[in-house]
């Protein structure tokens, strides 16, 4: 390997959390033995564990959840009645309750699979009052509103976690841990596809990640950490009750959230300690310091957009430099590319209607291996319905699609990814969220992807997909930070990285000037030249002139023409449909 | 049957301050897309201007009302100049914490202002309630329904009916749109906070005489509504009403007949279930995004 | 080198801390109270904290404890039991309370009692689940009789004097209320009844028409109650008497605080209640109803009177016991038999249970009037 690649290393982290380990249990020790700073500080190390989830399916993942205190409960429940009423061991217990509210978060996850956005927002809340209730009134089980108290506390082999001090340190050392890990999942497989479902949803669904899954497991891993704290959290104030657990409190959850920064298990932290502490110093304010807080919420959020870490970030924030050294090409530029007989992509008799709309009725197509094939029409034709339907965003009337010799009408979109089929979007769909290299990267990362185990061949991949389209040199930018027409290169790089067999372009061009319209048709007669099966979409006539071996019309939903382009051009019924006939288009919806 | 009508009636008086409270939710999604986490607020901040209108000043109870409802425009506008304009670029989810804040906010700076005791309020009638056979109408439950039936015949003749109401739409529908046909979108948005609030407030007044004045009163009632505003489907106006009836009915059918102390259960029961089976609730679109 | 300076910067400021803490300690005899000073029960706050400055000035006037005068700090419990966790550790981090004042409700005593046995010295507290005393915390002491006590007092009234069989109890359902419907039932057996309705309802509701329907089918002849909340007790009373159900009404000590008699009015006309303090119930209540009229011009309830007992009791104890160490308090305190205090007369046990017994009052028309003292030897 010739790239020195600092997110690819096994044990990037671990020597900074090793050391951090060490301060935090000198700390423990040293904090006053008095109850107050040590309730203040297990308070604070416990909530910023399940605050760390909320990093996780909120700022990684982008999917709100207000059930965090809820999830908290169930691991202090979970080792409360483990081991008060059923005498397990404390770690036992521990474990009992992070696996009923993983699994109650996976569930919730379910939820996300027809809904998103406020409703998500609701479910999570029906939840945590559902669940509220059930502490409250499930006596026989949950001990009721009274609690449940002498919780004890746990010892491991010759180690005793009875002392304050020592139950402390094992809070701190759970939170470095759960820390370093949860800052680790951003950068790698896992956080890189949530943040793609963030950041666009149907992006990441034609580039081979299963949203559906990753947030269901977002939402696990969230509930997983919630209860990792919530266990701690009943270890260590041996009393607790189901007021503890309220919707009020995972509201408190949410804020210390988004005040530290979503976006990073720093952030959270920080957001944490001040929101546990700000309430404790304001104190002398009596009867008016929680009006004072809430003034400071409003305050926070409109003056630090990006949290606190993100303020603070923003002040030590370093250029990013760039990855030097020699990368293996493209595997694609190694052959050369002669149009084959064989047929990767055929569509049958597709027919999708929107209601009374037919906006596509019937079509047939095929596209030989090698070739590249252009899709034509006049706005409102069918074409974009149509990549559409071919990459399972929508789900056709009737018809058939066949690629690669296989029936892939009523696959997931990220299964025919995982396929072969990748595409670009004519309103560009990058990751805003992230770098350009981390967008590609995702493309690399497709399962299936004779790269995609390896994290620095992933690297290697992206950034020899950057090399192809001249974007090397951007790779630690933030793709927002490009400009329109580069950032279609990004979608390109993305999805040359995933090595497609077939490669669909939903108007390449659209919104690129001269030059850059220029740039593109060289860029396509390059992959053209190399063999790659294309697919294009434009009303560029002179772009797809340029590249095309085949063209298919399409007008009002049917196909008009189809053959060479010096035929297909010439033929009346195109030039009819192209010049206008206003009368009959004037009924097309743009 | 006696005890179901009885039930009915009682259900459809909480149901009515549920849908009240959900009106003012519906407004400001579709002018602003703000889910404003203080309506319930809005309705406590309400019941204490009348407080102070009728217990305090000892003001005739319908001058009291009148007054209170200016002052919660006026509140109105002050929380969106304080808690949605500066946000309105960012997203849906700073805004939801900003409206949070503004929760904790006002619930403490009114006990700090007014103090912890509830308040009573005598009702719009001096008669408890009328006897129709074996049901017995609390004369409030009654006023509540009649207001809130008053009500949205009002906002359906400003919003369908006048010209500031067809702005309204179109500012809800498409604000790029709006300001390009001339129409004032700033204003239009202020506004609706101003008539949000309105709504909560005459919510919290109606409702003082029943649940007295406290400074938690709203928080419950607001959650209730928003999981009405999504039973009805998220964003309508006939949703909100309706969505926030059958919670009230279920809810307190569901109290009798099943178990008393699950009853807030029921509300969220029923959330869930129409989310799983029809997410867009009694009167929504259906939820898709165009490729 | 560069260790040992910052070893020394270290000492320098701890040293300079040190005195600082102390030097102020020894003006006056510390005791530290949690109070709900925000949250929903910010009201019950108010009226504590007048108990407390009446009893201070009362010790004070008489020439403090040890020599001293005596000097009551609190924090907010914010009326959670996180807040009440959280500040009593603050309290207790100030080094310099020798015995604390706890809180009323039982659920934030359970939360603290973990703490209140590491800081091992004696808290006076209001909650009345019986549990409080008998989980082995040899720390608190109940200034109040436990719901044991409520419950037998009110099956004992409701048979025994008002001769009724056919019972219907309405409790909320968190740790109070269920609590007291426990004991009720229990009481009730042993006499022989079992109630023909025992129904349980969450704090913070907005109706109570099933309830009230439960009720009028059920058709007792009593109606008992335990509710936490005056709001919820209220809305109950308003909607029990439209709806039309006119049996007596023996509720537990809430159905006559002055908050419930305010906000529900001439719904519970005519109800029994069961309280720990009442005015005419003795002449030292009297006392301290008459002066307290005469402050705060309220009427004083049993928010006040448990902590206005509680303070004089400690101060007692403490200065029986001539020493702030907190073993002597407790013996002081455990010793205290026959003390007349405004909830009645006290007899600490070990456990730390001070009262046996309750008052039963009438509404009449408004005004509490004591009908007459049930008090239990064990």
């Amino acid at each position: 390997m010739s790239v020195n690649l600092a997110s690819a290393r096994l044990w990037r982290g671990v020597p900074q959390a090793i050391a951090a380990i060490i301060a935090v249990v000198a700390l423990a020790f040293v904090v006053p033995a008095d109850g107050y700073y040590l309730n203040i500080l297990m308070q604070a190390v416990t909530y910023a564990i399940a605050v760390s989830g909320l990093v996780v399916v909120l700022g990684y993942c982008g999917q709100i959840s207000i059930a965090q205190a809820a999830f908290f409960g169930l691991g202090a429940y979970g080792v409360a009645i483990g081991m008060v009423d059923f005498h397990l061991g404390f770690f036992p217990a521990w474990l009992c309750g992070i696996g009923v509210a993983g699994i109650l978060g996976l569930i919730l996850g379910l939820g996300s699979l027809r809904l998103g956005g406020h409703y998500l927002a609701m479910v999570t809340i029906s939840f945590q009052q559902i669940l509220t209730l059930f502490l409250t009134n499930w006596l026989s089980f949950t001990h009721g509103p009274d609690g449940i108290r002498d919780i004890p506390r746990p010892s491991l082999g010759p180690i005793s976690f009875a002392g304050g001090h020592a139950f402390l340190a094992l809070c701190m050392v759970t939170l470095v841990i759960v820390t370093l890990a949860v800052w680790r999942l951003k950068t790698g497989r896992l956080g890189r596809a949530m943040q793609a479902v963030r950041d666009n949803e149907l992006a990441a669904s034609t580039c081979g990640i299963d949203v559906f899954g990753t947030k269901v497991i977002a939402f696990g891993l969230s509930a997983v950490l919630g209860g990792i704290g919530g266990g701690l959290f009943a270890g260590g104030f041996q009393y607790i009750s189901p007021d503890q657990f309220s919707f009020g409190e995972s509201i408190v959850l949410l804020t210390m959230a988004l005040l530290g920064g979503v976006q990073s298990p720093f952030g959270s932290l920080v957001g944490t300690l001040v929101l546990i502490i700000l309430p404790e110093w304001l104190r002398f304010l009596k009867q008016i310091y929680l009006a004072v807080y809430g003034a400071a919420v409003i305050l926070i959020m409109v003056f630090l957009p990006d949290g606190l870490w993100g303020l603070m970030l923003d002040r030590v924030r370093k250029r990013a430099k760039p990855i030097l050294g020699e990368v293996e090409k493209l595997p694609l530029l190694t052959q050369t590319g002669q149009e084959s007989a064989e047929i990767v992509l055929e569509v049958k008799e597709l027919a999708k209607h929107f209601g009374g709309l037919k906006a596509l009725d019937g079509i047939s197509l095929k596209v030989r291996r090698g070739s590249v094939h252009a899709l034509i029409g006049p706005n409102g034709s069918g074409k974009s319905t149509f990549i559409n339907v071919i990459t399972g965003l929508y789900k056709p009337t009737a018809g058939q699609v066949l690629f690669a010799g296989q029936d892939i009408t009523h696959e997931q979109p990220h299964l025919r990814n995982r396929a072969g089929l990748a595409r670009t979007f004519q309103n560009i769909r990058v990751w805003r969220g992230m770098t350009v290299l981390e967008n590609v990267m995702v493309g690399g990362e497709r399962p299936g992807n004779d790269v995609a185990e390896d994290a620095a061949l992933v690297v290697e991949r992206a950034l020899a997909a950057l090399d192809f389209v001249g974007l090397r040199g951007d790779a630690h930018r933030m793709v927002g930070d490009l400009s329109y027409g580069h950032q279609r290169y990004v979608e390109i790089a993305r999805a040359l990285a995933a090595t497609p067999k077939t490669l669909l372009l939903d108007e390449p061009a659209a919104g690129l000037n001269l030059t850059e319209k220029h740039e593109l048709g060289e860029l396509l007669r390059r992959l053209k030249g190399h063999g790659l099966t294309i697919l294009i979409i434009d009303h560029d006539m002179k772009l797809v002139e340029q590249v095309a071996d085949h063209i298919t019309v399409l007008n009002f939903g049917r196909r008009i023409a189809d053959g060479l382009p010096r035929e297909v051009l010439n033929h009346p019924d195109v030039i009819a449909a192209y010049l206008g006939e206003p009368q009959e288009a004037a009924g097309v919806v743009a | 049957m006696a005890i179901f009508l009885q039930l009915l009636f009682t259900g459809l008086g909480i149901g009515a301050i549920y849908a009240l409270v959900a009106l003012g939710f519906v407004l400001l999604i579709r002018a602003a897309s703000v889910v404003n986490f203080a309506q319930g607020q809005f309705a406590m901040v309400g019941a204490y201007i009348l407080v102070v209108g009728v217990n305090v000043l000892e003001l005739p109870y319908l001058l009291s009302m009148a007054i209170a409802v200016v002052l919660m425009a006026v509140f109105g506008i002050v929380f969106a100049a304080t808690t949605y304009w500066p946000l309105r670029h960012r997203g849906g989810l700073p805004v939801i914490i900003s409206t949070i804040g503004a929760s904790i906010f006002l619930e403490n700076i009114v006990l700090f202002l007014y103090g912890p005791s509830p308040e009573v309020l005598p009702g719009l009638f001096d008669s408890p309630g009328i006897q129709i056979g074996e049901v017995f109408m609390d004369s409030q439950y009654l006023s509540i329904l009649v207001a809130a039936t008053l009500l949205v015949v009002l906002q359906y003749l400003i919003f369908e009916k006048t010209l500031l109401g067809k702005k309204l739409q179109a500012t809800s529908q498409d604000k790029e749109m709006a300001s390009l046909l001339g129409i004032p979108v700033a204003f239009m948005i202020l506004f609706t906070f101003a008539y949000s609030a309105m709504l909560g407030g005459i919510a919290g007044m109606l409702v003082a005489p029943v649940l007295f004045v406290s400074v938690g009163m709203g928080g419950l009632i607001a959650l209730k509504a928003f999981a009405a505003n999504i039973i009805g489907g998220y964003g309508s106006i006939p949703g909100a009403i309706l969505g926030g009836l059958s919670l009230g009915v279920a809810e307190t059918l569901g109290a009798s007949y099943i178990s008393v102390p699950y009853k807030d259960a029921f509300a969220f029961a029923m959330l869930l279930m129409f989310l799983m089976v029809r997410p867009q609730g009694l009167f929504g679109e259906k939820i898709s995004e165009k490729a | 080198m560069i260790l040992s300076r910052r070893s020394v910067m270290v000492g320098t400021a701890l040293a300079a801390a040190t005195p600082l803490r102390f030097a102020r300690a020894d003006d006056t005899i510390k005791i530290g109270g949690i109070v709900p000073i925000t949250g929903p029960a910010a009201e019950a706050g108010k009226f504590m904290q007048n108990g407390a400055a009446m009893a201070l000035e009362k010790i004070n006037a008489a020439g403090g404890v040890l020599g001293k005068k005596l000097e009551w700090v609190i924090e907010d419990d914010a009326t959670t039991n996180p807040g009440a966790v959280l500040g009593f550790s603050r309290l207790v981090s100030r080094g310099d309370c020798i015995a604390y004042t706890g809180s009323i409700r039982s659920t934030q005593v359970q939360a603290i009692s973990p703490d209140v046995v590491k800081a091992g010295k004696p808290v006076m507290f209001g909650g009345t689940n019986p549990g409080l005393t008998q989980a082995g915390n040899p720390w608190l002491f109940r200034c109040r009789p436990n719901d044991n006590y409520s419950a037998r007092v009110i099956s004992d009234y409701g048979v025994n004097t008002l001769k009724k069989t056919k019972w219907a109890i309405i409790h909320s359902t968190d740790a109070f209320g269920t609590g007291g419907k426990d004991a009720l039932v229990e009481n009730l057996g042993k006499l022989g009844i079992t109630p023909v309705l025992v129904q349980g309802y969450t704090n913070q509701q907005t109706d109570f028409t099933p309830v009230v329907l439960a009720v009028k089918q059920a058709n007792p002849d009593v109606v008992s109650s335990y509710f936490t909340f005056e709001n919820d007790l209220g809305i109950f009373a308003r909607q029990l008497r439209q709806l039309g159900v006119t049996a007596p009404w023996v509720g537990s000590p809430s159905i006559i605080n002055t908050t419930a008699l305010n906000l529900a009015g001439r719904a519970l006309f005519g109800t029994y209640g069961i309280a720990d303090y009442t005015p005419d119930a003795s002449p030292e209540a009297t006392a301290y109803a008459t002066e307290y009229v005469k402050r705060y011009k309220a009427n004083p309830d049993n928010q006040s009177t448990w902590i206005y007992d509680g303070l004089l009791i400690l101060a007692n104890a403490i200065n029986t016991a001539k020493s702030s160490d907190p073993q002597e308090i407790r013996k002081a305190l455990i010793a205290v038999k026959g003390y007349k205090g405004t909830e009645g007369t006290y007899n600490f046990d070990e456990k730390g249970d001070g009262l046996r017994g309750y008052n039963v009052v009438r509404n009449e028309n408004g005004k509490i009037v004591f009908d007459k003292r049930i008090d239990f030897k064990d």
